[in-house]
This record gives C-alpha cells, structure tokens and sequence, in this order.
C-alpha cells in the first residue's frame, strides 16, 4: 500500500498528540491520516493504493481540505498535491535528511498565516498616462539606424515595447514599496510577482502572525483609499504553502 | 447579481486553493515518488535547463523580508 | 471550506471574472494531463520553453539595440531574425492550436517565468 504524504508538523516533543489529530482526519481516499515521528518532527500520511491516484480537481481540494484541518491543530509545512511514496520507512529516511532545514522552516511558519493579495487594474484606463509619457519620448528609427526598412520598422515597435514593460513595471515596484511601507507595522515576509498580465499588476503572498489578521486588513484598505484607480483582492488565512523553503530531489 | 457574487467568491476561493495545494508547498521528486502524472517528469527536466534563464528573470520577482528588531 | 476566505474584495465583478480565468489556465495546466490530450499537453509545454526563450533572447537584443553598440549592418541582421523567429511562433501556435493564454503556463514548481 502506497502512502500520499499530506504535512510536515512541528510535534514540540509531544508526538502522541499529533497521532491524535491525524487518526481523526480523513484522507483523501477515505481511510483515515496517521503520523509518523522523529524526534520533533511528525509527517502526516495516509495510505494511498497507487492505482487510485489521479491528479483530478477534486482529490486536490479534498487534500486541502485535509491540510486546512491540519492547520488548524498544529504548525505544519504543506507538502504539494501528488506526493505518493511507496513507504514509511522512505518517509522517516526523507525526516532523517532533512530534519535542521525542516525544523527551521517550521519555526519560521510558526504562529503565522498566508495571506494572498491580487492588484488589478483596468489597463487601457490606468496605463494610459505611463503610455503617453512613453510614447512622447523622441524614439524613432534614426535613435539607432539611418535606414528604414522593414526589419529596422520591426525593431523600432519592439523597442517602444519594451520602453513600455518597462515603464509599467518601475510602477509597479514604486506600488510595491509603497505597499511595503504601509505594513511596516506589521513587518511580514512577503512575495510579490509583477505584472502577471495586463490587469492583474501585482499578485503577492505575505506571511503574517495571527494575531495581526485584521491589522492587514485595515492596512489594505488604507491603501486602497489612496488608490482609486486599482482593486484588492485579499485572501486568506491559508497554511504557509509559499513559504516553504525546502525542494528534496531525491533518488 | 447577488448569486453571481457568491459564486465568484467560491470560484476565486477553489482556484487559490487549487493554485497552492497543485503549485506550492514541499516539493519531494525524484525516484522515491512513484509519479502519476508524466507531466511532472517533464518538469523536472525542465528544471535543469531553466534554472540559469531563471536569474535572468529575476527582476520579475521580488522578495520583502522583515525588518531585524532593533536592539 | 467553513470559513470565508475572501477578506476583501473591491474588484468589479466583469473584471474577477478575466482574473478567474487567467488564474485558471495556469492552475488547470497540471490536472487536465491526461493519455488522449498528452499530445496536446506536450505541444503546450514544449512550445511554452520556446516562446520564453525567444522572449528572453527578443528582450537581450532589443537591449543591445538601444544601448547603440551595434553597427548598421547587425541591426538590420538582427531585426531579420528577431521577426523571422516571432514569425515561427506564430505559426507553431496556429499548428498546435494554442494561443498566448496557453503559453503563459505556471510549470509547476517553476512558478511563473514570463
């Protein structure tokens, strides 16, 4: 019987308790999680018969819903969806391994949450004054070539391309810092991916104490209130899913 | 309308779910996972290639850490 | 899930619904692998690498051009290849079907390259 690993949880030397929480969670599959344990960490498991493993939509939200149960009892790493081993003894030799950078990982995450937050904005509204600024720079085809042909034609509508991802993005780090600097208070890690398409400009993941939940929140909506021009999409509290540190490749 | 809020708020709520549960977290490879779908294999392959392309990228992403207490 | 995870939300509802499904092209890529669309799924990933490397290489050029340390000659070089190389794309895309939705996959672990 193959196993599916769900977590990687910070036990506190009391693993016991973290067998409790898991044997009361049912898995994917129906049959119910169970823990394994070294020293202080535990992994939380269910068995998992290969032949009944797809990558289905389903099955993965039912996972996270295994891993959001999880999280509401103790400090836990997610592990990704679809991570099926053939034993307990390669799960425990996987702990073995990796078990400082594992521990360090979880204590980083410990009393934390995620929280998601998507800026978006209606391009041709919003970008209009950056394309015009852009566009009213002197660039034309003599900026790098005395002759005009097909492919310089080319180039040159590449060029303002570019000046204009440019543009757009030195915005979007200036929104940043901004953003950063409102959350001082709060001071949480966080990761921002620019420009994911034309409206969606920011899609970033912070790491927060619980405790600091609603502090975000109002910190969002002040920030909204300066930017009428742009929308927030918050979400949240989730399991630190993107602030794992830990990539095991292992053959 | 109503309804059509409600069920954007499921929608947006499976797909950060999704988006996590399939993207981030832990991520074990290698033979020890018997893996299910082959598109993993391939992107693990490409994991190789792209690895230097990445820090090309790199401006793409940025990262904030929190501040050091004062002391 | 019991709790509501949506903490705020100003965006307009026409607008979530572009969001929704861009998040969901990237974030569907990995489940829909399946024997019958593998070919397809392949083609995508495939043609995926190719575009960001051709994105890549575009954006170094282009570079090279504005910083004016090319002669004449190796713009008009360049530019011919830079096109002939979209060009290609293009065509790729109408043989495999895809569109630039399709090629801004998340590659999984790799998260979003482009």
């Amino acid at each position: 019987m193959e196993k599916i690993i769900y977590a990687i949880i910070a036990n506190k030397g009391n693993p016991p308790q973290v067998n409790e929480i898991a044997q009361n969670i049912r898995g994917i599959t129906g049959s119910n999680l169970y823990a394994l344990n070294f020293e202080n960490i535990s992994v939380a498991v269910s068995d998992i018969p290969a032949s009944k493993f797809i990558v289905s939509k389903e099955l993965a939200l039912d996972f996270a819903r295994v891993i959001e149960e999880l999280s509401q009892q103790s400090t836990l790493l997610p592990i990704r969806f679809g991570t099926v081993v053939k034993s307990d003894e390669i799960i425990i030799q996987l702990i073995t391994d990796n078990y400082t950078p594992f521990l360090n990982n979880l204590a980083k995450v410990e009393n934390k949450h995620e929280f998601g937050m998507k800026v978006i904005w209606d391009y041709d509204k919003c970008s209009e004054k950056i394309r015009a600024k852009v566009e009213s720079e002197e660039y034309t085809i003599s900026s790098f070539s005395s002759k005009s042909t097909i492919h310089t034609n080319y180039l040159l509508e590449k060029v303002k391309k570019h000046r204009l991802e440019d543009a757009l993005l030195k915005h979007v780090e200036q929104l940043i810092e901004e953003i950063t600097w409102h959350l001082t208070q709060i001071n949480p890690e966080g990761k921002f991916k620019k420009m994911l398409s034309k409206s969606i400009i920011l899609d970033g993941v912070f790491l927060i104490e619980k405790t600091k939940k609603d502090e975000f929140i109002r910190a969002i909506e002040a920030l909204k209130l300066l930017h009428d021009d742009l929308n927030f999409l918050i979400t949240g509290p989730w399991p630190p899913y993107s602030f794992v540190e830990i990539a095991i490749d292992k053959d | 309308m109503k309804e059509n809020v409600i069920d954007q708020s499921k929608d947006i709520t499976i797909l950060e779910l999704l988006d996590r549960v399939l993207n981030k977290g832990v991520v074990i490879t290698g033979d020890i996972v018997i893996s299910v779908a082959d598109i993993d294999l391939v992107y693990l392959g490409l994991k190789l290639i792209l690895t230097s392309v990445e820090t090309m990228q790199q401006r793409r992403l940025t990262i904030i850490k929190p501040n050091q207490p004062k002391q | 899930m019991s709790e509501n995870k949506i903490l705020l939300n100003s965006v307009p509802v026409d607008e979530v619904k572009e969001a929704i499904e861009k998040i969901e092209n990237a974030v569907t890529s990995r489940i829909n692998a399946t024997p019958d669309n593998a070919d397809h799924g392949l083609a995508q990933l495939v043609l995926t690498l190719i575009e960001l490397i051709r994105k890549l290489v575009e954006k170094q050029a282009i570079r090279r051009v504005e910083g004016g340390s090319l002669s004449e000659e190796e713009i008009e070089r360049l530019g011919e290849t830079l096109m002939k190389l979209e060009n290609k794309m293009e065509e790729l895309k109408k043989i495999f079907n895809l569109t630039d939705e399709d090629l801004n996959l998340n590659l999984g672990p790799l998260g979003d390259l482009m």
